[in-house]
């Protein structure tokens, strides 16, 4: 079942993601990257409705390096959640919505902050400390609300993480077989291997 | 004449000349000049900058622009129709990958690029571009370098080494005579700098360098480096004269020699 | 035949020469002095008001919202001003249309819009009346004193033809060369706010075709960060230029000997 959950700790953002593909009851894939990068210094998880959540994110991705490469510069992270919000809350609002969550994680090169943001399909935004999307949220919010610290160095962050995986592969009825996990900091993204 | 401001500006003189399209080819050449030049894998873009004045912010004047990862351009004539033409480029290169997952190829977007400036020349109530631009850059999955040229007509081509701009026919002579295949990239970068020389005699400082190497790969060269390539050819060009000299002082020599009919041969 | 290229819309002379701009551009010398200089912690824009007259009712500029007399400087957006050089009817559009812009990125971005970015809408703007059928050119040049977080304080400079580029200290309208040469002569690199105030005045009065400065024939604006780090522009009121002016002893004609030795 699809999970996707992001913590903040000291100059970075951590976005995990599952990666199967389901259809009806059967998984077709379990290689899927459900995490794009939008830009240098910002990532995006995104889950929901299959076919939506693609056509969407490519579109804000292609938008996003189009203000990049029209500026010289980078949309900052929190000027980029806001634009995806309108986006949503525009698109719920016409004829044919997109039902997508999403997970947006960035670091502010302007300000040297880390930012997290969760939105969900009905358009609502929230800056969070930490953040999950899914079936696998009821556990790992709970276990991020107790091990989560903003001030946690890199591996820190990862045990946290871990324990969050761990706990989603112990307790979900269908549980996802691997998570792809990304950084984001002052460095730009990368992915990190578990 | 009779006010009809709004119609069609660019029609037919009746010995077939588009006269706007003509004098917009003019505004090209009134322009700063800019040289492609491509190697053996490796394509390079230098333009004449006018000097920087005093109090003005170096960071906003902009000759060369990427239009995605992969293509550069640099364009001649007015910079405010430049800037808009390039613009619409952009949105180009960023829907073509939106809609077909693609980057765009070198010719597809110069092709998008001359077909905006035909418009320009047939359309009601416009003037032309008054722009001519190089577009370099690499196909997506390739390593061969493309240079292509738009001019402000809508004509678009593909070239080995070219120049637009101001005393662009000069340097193109020049080009045509020092032209090689597959140059390597100091000798590519080189090349482009002796012909810039012949329009630019201000030297380094008039002078903005930008090489791709390979897909994605683009690098502007610093003034110090720059500056270095300048006087390296400055001091070929005294060898050479030097050479010259010599030569001549030598066969003088031998002239000399053999009409005072001493035996030993003149060197 | 000359008239076959200058007298309707703007297309291209035989030289490749766009006299429509050129024509837009002679306009703006004969506009009154606006003048721009970018210090390290703000900046200051200062112009010179052509419409005067003992009879001239200046009291809603006293009063007015955010200073200024609505003639020569704007407030763009809570980050940007401009000092605008030209035919007013022309600038007053200008500057609706680039407050309309800026709101608008505001609403999608939630951000104050970048300066260059409001720079490029505006020429965006302006180079299409270069372009398309049957308009003129705008005949205003602007400068933009703005602040954004990704190149701090900023100073723009966009002519009839739709070009704009970033300046240290600049002048547009008439006298801008002289003081243009001043600026190049006094400007120094980090040069505080308070004097580039006295730059900004010294050039003013010294290009300033009447001897005396006054708040009559003068606008002043600076832009600088306020205790949170945002963006505060100071539009002065007709007040606050005379007791600036008396501060740098510049308001009195006797005065103003003593600035020329």
């Amino acid at each position: 079942m699809e999970t996707a959950f992001a913590l903040t700790g000291k100059g970075y953002v951590l976005l995990a993601a599952d990666t199967t593909a389901v259809h009806s009851i059967i998984k077709v894939k379990t290689d899927v990257d459900k995490i794009k990068e939008l830009s240098p210094c910002l990532l995006m998880a995104y889950s929901g409705e299959p076919g939506d959540t693609v056509q969407f994110a490519e579109y804000i991705e292609r938008n996003i390096r189009l203000y990049h490469i029209r500026n010289n510069f980078p949309l900052r992270p929190p000027s980029a959640a806001s634009w995806i919000r309108r986006s949503l809350a525009d698109s719920l609002r016409s004829r044919k919505p997109y039902s997508v969550n999403l997970l947006l994680g960035g670091y502010d090169t302007s300000t040297y902050m880390p930012h997290l943001y969760w939105m969900d399909y009905f358009g609502t935004l929230a800056e969070v400390p930490f953040a999950a999307h899914g079936y696998g949220s009821y556990f790992t919010l709970s276990l991020l609300d107790k091990y989560h610290d903003p001030e946690a160095t890199v591996e820190e962050g990862i045990a946290t993480l871990k324990r969050c995986i761990d706990e989603v592969s112990k307790r979900l009825v269908v549980s996802p077989a691997r998570f792809k996990v990304k950084i984001v900091d002052k460095d730009g993204v990368r992915e990190i291997e578990l | 004449m009779s006010g009809s401001y709004d119609r069609a500006l660019t029609v037919f003189s009746p010995d077939g000349h588009l006269f706007q399209v003509e004098y917009a080819s003019e505004a090209v050449r009134r322009g700063t000049c800019a040289v492609g030049v491509r190697g053996k894998d490796v394509v390079v873009l230098g333009v004449e900058k006018k000097s920087v004045l005093q109090l003005q912010d170096p960071r906003t004047v902009r000759k060369v622009a990427m239009l995605d990862d992969h293509i550069c351009l640099a364009f001649a004539g007015l910079t405010a129709d430049g800037r808009v033409l390039i613009d619409k480029a952009r949105i180009e290169c960023q829907s073509h990958r939106l809609t077909v997952e693609d980057p765009v190829t070198v010719e597809y977007i110069t092709r998008h690029i001359a077909t905006i400036q035909q418009k320009y020349t047939q359309s009601g109530g416009v003037r032309p571009f008054g722009v001519a631009t190089l577009i370099v850059g690499f196909d997506p999955h390739t390593t061969e370098p493309k240079l292509l040229q738009t001019e402000p007509g809508g004509i678009y081509s593909e070239w080995k080494a070219n120049a637009i701009g101001r005393s662009s026919k000069t340097v193109r002579e020049f080009l045509e005579k020092n032209h090689k295949d597959d140059l390597s990239r100091d000798d590519a970068i080189k090349l482009t700098v002796k012909s810039l020389l012949e329009v630019v005699q201000t030297g380094a400082k008039n002078i903005e360098i930008s090489v791709m190497e390979s897909y994605g790969k683009v690098t502007s060269l610093e003034l110090s480096q720059i500056e270095g390539i300048v006087q390296e050819i400055e001091r070929e060009k005294e060898a050479e004269a030097e050479r010259k000299r010599s030569r001549l002082a030598a066969a003088a020599a031998g002239q000399a020699a053999m009409s005072q009919r001493v035996d030993t041969p003149a060197q | 035949m000359a008239r076959r290229y200058d007298s309707r819309t703007t297309i291209f002379s035989p030289e490749g020469r766009l006299y429509q701009i050129e024509y837009a551009m002679e306009a703006i010398s004969h506009a009154g002095t606006v003048l721009g200089v970018l210090a390290k912690d703000g900046i200051v824009l200062a112009a010179e008001k052509k419409v005067t007259g003992k009879l001239l009712d200046l009291s809603g500029a006293k009063e007015g919202g955010y200073g200024g007399s609505g003639e020569k400087i704007f407030l763009l957006n809570s980050n940007v001003i401009t000092g605008v050089a030209g035919i007013t009817a022309d600038a007053n559009s200008l500057v609706n249309y680039s407050r309309e812009a800026a709101q608008r990125h505001l609403y999608m971005y939630n951000e104050d819009i970048p300066v260059e970015m409001l720079a490029q809408r505006l020429c965006d703007l302006k180079q299409g009346y270069t372009q398309y059928g049957g308009l003129r050119p705008f005949g205003v040049s602007l400068l933009y004193a703005g602040h954004d977080v990704h190149f701090n304080f900023q100073l723009y400079h966009s002519d009839p033809s739709g070009n704009y580029s970033g300046w240290k200290a600049t002048s547009i309208g008439a006298n801008s060369g002289t003081a243009q040469s001043l600026l190049k002569q006094e400007y120094k690199e980090d040069i505080t706010l308070e004097d580039a105030i006295s730059l900004v005045l010294r050039v003013m009065s010294k290009t300033m075709d009447s001897t005396t400065l006054g708040s009559e024939k003068l606008e002043f604006a600076t832009l600088t960060l306020d205790a949170e780090k945002r963006p505060k522009a100071k539009i002065y009121r007709p007040t606050e230029i005379d007791s600036l002016l008396r501060k740098h002893d510049l308001a009195k004609k006797e005065e103003d000997t003593e600035m020329k030795s």
